[in-house]
């Protein structure tokens, strides 16, 4: 046996736009049949690579693999991939069932073919009926269907989606983030998509990649990512948290910028400048003095409660910092006021710490 | 005093019944005055052009009696039909070789980076900016050297004529067509194109089957561009044409030079009613057409700007 192809192999790729460096040499492995995104603020590259992948765009340097075929410098056209495009770009002047026959007309299929196939696209997106409508006349979720139906009556190897649900309002975004999942199941091929949105990328992912100003910062299943990110940046971008600045004391131990001694492992040497990430809905309020015997507890007072819904975020202010800690809202209890003097807890161990 | 209770105009003061009346039917009166003054300036010439087309006198302006002479005389008139003719296919012939590359010059400059473009850009619109007569004179100039030398080279007799003609008309027409299409190119999502490409479509492909129909509307009225200048030119074309061809405005200002008569009036009505026959019979196909052959433009637009990394 040997180890199966990855889908998508990205080999120190760097992609330069004269000046500025867009992706700089980054490495990365999309296995089959994963649902993969790329990860970032705005301006970090992720559309660039996806770009890349579909051939829109093509590498300064470095080597581009789709199933074990080197395609960094085909056309579009001769990549076995599909794209769903930011903002969907179907085409005005067709109607849905022209735009889904589109790519299968250019690949010069037969028509009896073609009309079976576009039927079961377009039924796979739940567009029946809706062949003979202008793009115009769709709502923005029924584009996107469209869109979809587009890329997928291909029967593309990967299927490549940009902000694919960024157009949506938030309540179609949840419902379409479930569908696409249950979408790419279906189909049982690998979907790399490009997103901005943290809670997307945790909630759709099998595996996120990170990025940040041209550079890969980390690839991980959405808990790797979340529980345990690999530097600040990473650490700050996806959920909330708090940073406190520290400073490693031992493997087990850093000391925080108050000089408290706090059990966090680290691999990083004596004396490095770190932060220690401490999750809103890792902390624990307390009145003063009423944190756990053996848990570490800083002092602050209360600064601001706001309710969310579910849950109540309270502002503390410590001495250098404020600290954010979510705790579920519960109508029986009093929680404690604004002005009161707490004490924010956590579980010993149970902070990350983060380099540079 | 008639002021109404309670009502004030913005700036304080109490609304006066005659003052409104009075301002309101001073406003609509000029408004409709303008109106009639406009339509007699555009109307009253053509009026009186197709009245003494009819007029058996032959001094212009004077009115001889109702006579059709000047139109059998137009009818019989061998060498104002060879003009009309000429026109007709230098403007044909000018405009379908503009069209095609003005449009590809618009696509160029718009969706390509090569070097030497923006100098390219730039001289794309020379021939509007420039001055006709320079034009006509710069295309004189040309066109006699060019002769000369190939006459001289070949043995050839080559003179001005048709040919040079239609030449000078395509040379300004690029310009325009390529304005106006560029316009509509910039107008138009891009990333069509790369879904098009995306989708298995050759450049080429991309370009026919999705920028073609999304620029149509540009290239068409282009096109129209191109076909009523070549047909109006009067300038460029009295330095380009030679003895052998002339179109009809040259012709028709040649006529004038000799004395104006009523002919010209009956050749300038001849032009009108095919002119608005046009007019009418694209509206027809527009209306028959029902619009639907031309999306929206700006159906794709609203996500344009929103393009991240």
């Amino acid at each position: 046996m040997t180890d199966p192809v990855p889908a998508v192999e990205i080999a120190g790729i760097t992609k330069r736009f004269g000046d500025v460096t867009a992706v700089d040499d980054i490495d990365l492995e999309i296995g089959d049949g994963e649902f993969f995104a790329l990860l970032g603020p705005s301006g970090c590259g992720k559309t660039t690579t996806l770009r890349m992948i579909a051939g829109l765009d093509f590498p300064t340097m470095g080597s581009l693999k789709i199933f074990g075929d080197e395609v960094g410098t085909l056309p579009p056209n001769k990549r076995p991939v599909n794209t769903v495009f930011q903002a969907y770009a179907l085409f005005p002047h067709m109607d849905v069932a022209d735009n889904v026959a589109f790519g299968l007309k250019m690949q010069k299929v037969e028509r009896a073919e073609r009309d079976r196939r576009v039927a079961e696209a377009v039924g796979l997106v739940q567009l029946g009926g809706m062949e003979g409508r202008r793009p115009n006349q769709l709502s923005g979720g029924q584009q996107q269907r469209v869109a979809l139906a587009r890329a997928l009556v291909n029967r593309p190897k990967v299927l490549l989606l940009d902000e694919p649900l960024g157009a949506l309002d938030l309540k179609l975004r949840q419902e379409m983030q479930l569908e696409l999942k249950a979408l790419q199941r279906e189909v049982g091929i690998t979907f790399v998509f490009v997103t901005h949105d943290q809670e997307e990328a945790l909630t759709m992912s099998d595996r996120i990649a990170v990025m940040h100003e041209g550079r890969l910062l980390q690839v991980g299943t959405p808990e790797d990512i979340y529980q345990r990110p690999a530097n600040r940046f990473v650490a700050d971008f996806i959920g909330r948290t708090n940073l406190l600045e520290a400073t490693v004391a031992s493997p087990e131990e850093v000391v925080l910028s108050n000089g408290m001694r706090v059990e966090a492992a680290s691999d990083h040497a004596f004396g490095t400048k770190v932060a220690v990430s401490l999750r809103p809905e890792q902390a624990f309020l307390h009145r003063r003095g009423g944190s756990p015997a053996g848990w570490p507890s800083i002092d602050g007072v209360l600064r601001e409660v706001t309710y969310v819904g579910n849950a109540l975020v309270h502002s503390v202010a410590v001495d250098w910092i404020t600290i954010e800690v979510r705790t579920p809202y519960r109508s029986t209890e009093t929680p404690p006021q604004v002005g009161d003097e707490v004490s924010v807890s956590w579980e010993p161990g149970g902070v990350t710490v983060v380099g540079d | 005093m008639t002021a109404i209770a309670g009502r004030l105009l913005p700036n304080g003061n109490p609304v006066r019944l005659g003052d409104l009346a009075r301002r309101f039917s001073l406003t609509r009166g000029a408004l409709t005055a303008n109106a009639w003054f406009v339509y007699l300036f555009f109307y009253a010439p053509i009026a009186l052009l197709v009245v003494f087309s009819f007029s058996a006198d032959r001094n212009v302006g004077r009115w001889g009696g109702f006579t059709l002479s000047w139109y059998d005389d137009f009818i019989g008139n061998t060498s104002i039909q060879n003009a009309i003719w000429v026109s007709v296919r230098v403007a044909l012939l000018s405009t379908v070789i503009s069209v095609v590359l003005g449009t590809l010059a618009a696509f160029a400059i718009e969706r390509f980076r090569f070097r030497g473009r923006q100098a390219f850009d730039a001289l794309l619109y020379l021939p509007i900016i420039i001055p006709d007569v320079t034009m006509a004179v710069m295309m004189l100039l040309f066109f006699s050297e060019f002769f000369d030398l190939v006459n001289l080279l070949f043995g050839t007799d080559l003179r001005k004529g048709f040919a040079s003609i239609t030449v000078s008309h395509i040379a300004f027409n690029i310009s325009f067509v390529s304005v106006v299409v560029r316009a509509r190119l910039a107008g138009m999502d891009k990333r069509l194109e790369e879904a098009a490409m995306d989708l298995y479509a050759s450049r080429w492909k991309a370009f026919r089957h999705v920028t073609l129909p999304q620029i149509a509307p540009g290239v068409a009225g282009g096109a129209l561009l191109a076909l009523t200048l070549s047909l109006d030119d009067v300038v460029v074309t009295q330095f380009a044409s030679g003895p052998g061809a002339t179109t009809l405005p040259v012709y028709v200002f040649g006529l004038i030079r000799r004395g104006v008569t009523p002919l010209i009036n009956s050749v300038s009505v001849v032009m009108l009613v095919a002119s608005i026959g046009l007019v009418l019979l694209s509206l027809f196909v527009q209306r028959s057409r029902g619009g639907a052959a031309v999306g929206p433009p700006g159906a794709v637009a609203a996500g344009r700007s929103r393009r991240s990394s």
